[in-house]
């Protein structure tokens, strides 16, 4: 797996999806229970990472360097290292809870509710991508609306609906696994009127840190064809022995 | 035939010979014309009041942006590209517009406000303290500290946000905001003041600093801005004035997009268009009554010369000749009345003007279309009330002597000397 925080949307879908490559029982169940089981298996894993995000849109693009933390679902820690002007700005997420450490102004800063919408270091990704990664199972119902070959590649292809009262801001989600080795190609977003608001692309498969793992992830939002935020693993580490108490706020600051 | 001049001495002859009918008539239509004129006046008061109100406050009267600008706000899309103006030669051209006062350049941001314990998301108000000073009364709404200076990182923030975020004067406060380069921009800022509009909108949102901070947060060249803010002379004429703005602004290099506030905030100018028509039922109104007040005086007035136009007729005048006397009666009515009308409504109007009645010590007056409105009765001048008034006075005169004249005119001669 490659459980790290910086897009947990998916990445909960991810880790879940390439765990599966784990000796279970998969035959008969339903994709619910494979993700309830993996969600299961997945909690209490810690990884590191060494991440680039590349985002280019319409007005300027820029590259980033992020070390990143995490521990399950519910627990990350992203700190920038590159380029100098931002390095050592930070990013803990811990549960529904984001927070950013700022070293030029040296202070914390909890996003307010009103932000969680709001873009992430200016990516494509909202702040709220962040802490609904955790929450994946409990706010939507699954089921595979396609397995089979496509494009010569034998693939599933899971539908997830969220539960009415779900606080999810997507419509439904669509997202694409190729059987052979449990790797996910793509996600789509789509909004309630059911318009496709942006996709996920997987490529780049590697062994890292021992799993195959997707290393690059690109994600284009619909609107603007033009404008993607891309992420590449350059690192990756799997149970690295973080406890709980790494992702506090003292060590949101310390770490940077 | 009789010359004209003879037909104009014979009305005038003809008004004469009741001199009290003729004062009395004229009296009515007298107060006719005044009391439109100083009605028409207080509505144009009261909308004056609510434009002044409505755009006072932020929207201005004209606002000027890059093309592209609205309505998304993007906040790339500054007058001038990635590059900006040269802002100060910028505002000159458009001061030195005739119809223009005064012109303030402004740069919007949004981001996160930090005390510490609590965080806001706000939107940021970058402002040339002195020039919006000018332009509107934001400014001038402050309830504790002083205005920023620029260079010094203080921020003015609204009194129900200073509440949400626990912040007083001499505080200090983070602000965090998406920069122009994708970064986070972000400083340290000491609160140099609190402001209330009364406007909920604003004073749980705003955040107000000095323009060139907001551009050094949000990494922008120092020639970039958003906006440009104006107020023109004649703000019920602000349509005509923009277009004309717009065609002086359009031959420069720069593709700008100049905007009255009767497209920024339509809903007012809405509601001073109801107001307008309104104005003019009434003025109908009162005109239809005076029709009938003149008609009738003047076909008591035909009546009783029954024998004289028969005997004129009998000695020959033409039926256009009887006619024509009797609508020239309804001319020079209409003329004394509108001299005495004239005569006691402009010192009215002027005293009105200046010493307008203040009833805000008997109520608060009221919002309508999201303006403000204070009971104070200030009459406007207006150059076409009183005119149109007047023309309509005249044509109230002489429509009303039509019946009268086809009446003396359909005196056969002989049966009216005849008495029968």
């Amino acid at each position: 797996m490659h459980g790290t925080s910086v897009a947990p949307r998916w990445t909960g879908n991810t880790v879940a999806l390439v765990s599966l490559l784990l000796p279970t029982a998969l035959g008969a169940q339903t994709a619910r229970e494979i993700l309830e089981e993996v969600d299961q298996l997945l909690r209490g894993e810690s990884s590191q990472a060494l991440v680039t995000m590349e985002i280019v849109t319409e007005h300027w693009s820029r590259e980033l360097e992020m070390e990143v933390w995490s521990l399950g679902t519910e627990h990350s820690l992203v700190r920038v290292r590159s380029p100098a002007r931002e390095a050592g700005t930070s990013t803990l997420k811990a549960g529904q809870e984001v927070w950013n450490y700022l070293p030029r102004v040296d202070r914390t800063i909890k996003v307010p509710p009103a932000m969680m919408m709001g873009s992430w270091m200016g990516s494509h990704f909202t702040n709220d991508d962040l802490v609904r990664e955790s929450s994946i199972v409990d706010d939507y119902e699954f089921e595979i609306a396609f397995e089979g070959p496509r494009d010569g590649v034998d693939v599933w292809e899971f539908l997830l609906i969220p539960k009415p009262e779900a606080p999810v801001v997507w419509g439904k989600v669509e997202y694409e696994v190729r059987k052979a080795d449990m790797m996910p190609t793509w996600v789509r977003y789509f909004d309630e009127s059911g318009e496709l608001m942006r996709t996920m692309t997987f490529s780049d498969y590697q062994t890292m840190g021992g799993r195959l793992v997707p290393a690059r992830m690109d994600v284009v939002p619909s609107d603007k064809p033009r404008e993607r935020t891309t992420l590449i693993y350059h690192e990756l580490a799997f149970d690295v022995g973080l406890e709980e108490s790494f992702f506090s706020l003292r060590n949101l600051r310390a770490r940077s | 035939m009789a010359s004209d001049g003879m037909w104009w001495r014979v009305a005038w002859r003809n008004l004469w010979r009741n001199s009290h009918r003729t004062w009395i008539t004229a009296s009515g239509l007298a107060f006719g014309y005044f009391s439109s004129v100083i009605l028409v006046g207080l509505t144009d008061g009261m909308s004056a009041e609510l434009v002044e109100n409505g755009t006072r406050l932020m929207v201005g009267q004209v606002q000027v942006h890059a093309s592209a600008y609205l309505p998304e706000r993007n906040m790339h899309h500054t007058i001038g590209g990635y590059e900006g103006t040269d802002v100060d030669a910028l505002l000159a051209q458009i001061e030195q517009h005739p119809d223009i006062e005064d012109a303030a350049p402004r740069l919007f941001g949004g981001g996160l406000l930090s005390s510490g314990e609590e965080t806001q998301a706000a939107l940021l108000l970058g402002v040339d303290p002195v020039r919006e000073s000018r332009v509107s009364t934001l400014l001038t709404t402050l309830v504790s500290g002083a205005l920023p200076t620029a260079g010094a990182f203080e921020v003015l923030v609204g009194s129900e946000m200073a509440r949400q975020l626990g912040v007083e004067v001499g505080d200090e406060l983070v602000i965090v905001a998406p920069a122009a380069d994708g970064s986070m921009g972000n400083d340290l800022y000491t609160v140099a003041g609190t402001f209330r509009t009364g406007t909920p909108g604003i004073d749980a949102n705003y955040a107000i600093l000095p323009v060139d901070d907001l551009q050094y947060l949000m990494a922008m060249a120092p020639g970039r801005i958003h906006e440009i803010v104006t107020t023109v002379t004649r703000s019920r004429e602000t349509p005509a004035i923009a277009s004309a703005l717009a065609t002086t602004l359009g031959e420069g290099d720069v593709p700008l997009d100049v905007k009255p506030w009767t497209e920024l905030r339509p809903e007012l100018a809405e509601a001073l268009a109801l107001m307008d028509s309104m104005n003019f039922v009434i003025v109908i109104i009162i005109f239809a009554m005076a029709v009938f007040g003149v008609a009738n005086t003047m076909l008591i007035g035909t009546f009783e010369r029954r024998r004289e136009f028969a005997v004129i007729r009998a000695l020959g005048t033409t039926r256009r000749g009887v006619s024509r006397t009797v609508v020239y009666e309804g001319i020079i009515l209409g003329g004394i009345s509108l001299a005495i009308g004239a005569l006691i409504t402009w010192p009215v109007m002027v005293w009105w003007h200046n010493t307008p009645p203040d009833l805000t010590t008997w109520f608060e007056g009221f919002e309508w279309s999201g303006a403000q409105w204070r009971p104070i009765l200030r009459v406007e001048y207006s150059a076409d009330g009183p005119l149109f008034t007047a023309l309509a006075l005249l044509f109230t005169t002489i429509f009303a002597a039509v019946y009268p004249a086809w009446k003396a005119t359909r005196v056969p001669p002989a049966d009216a000397l005849a008495d029968r």
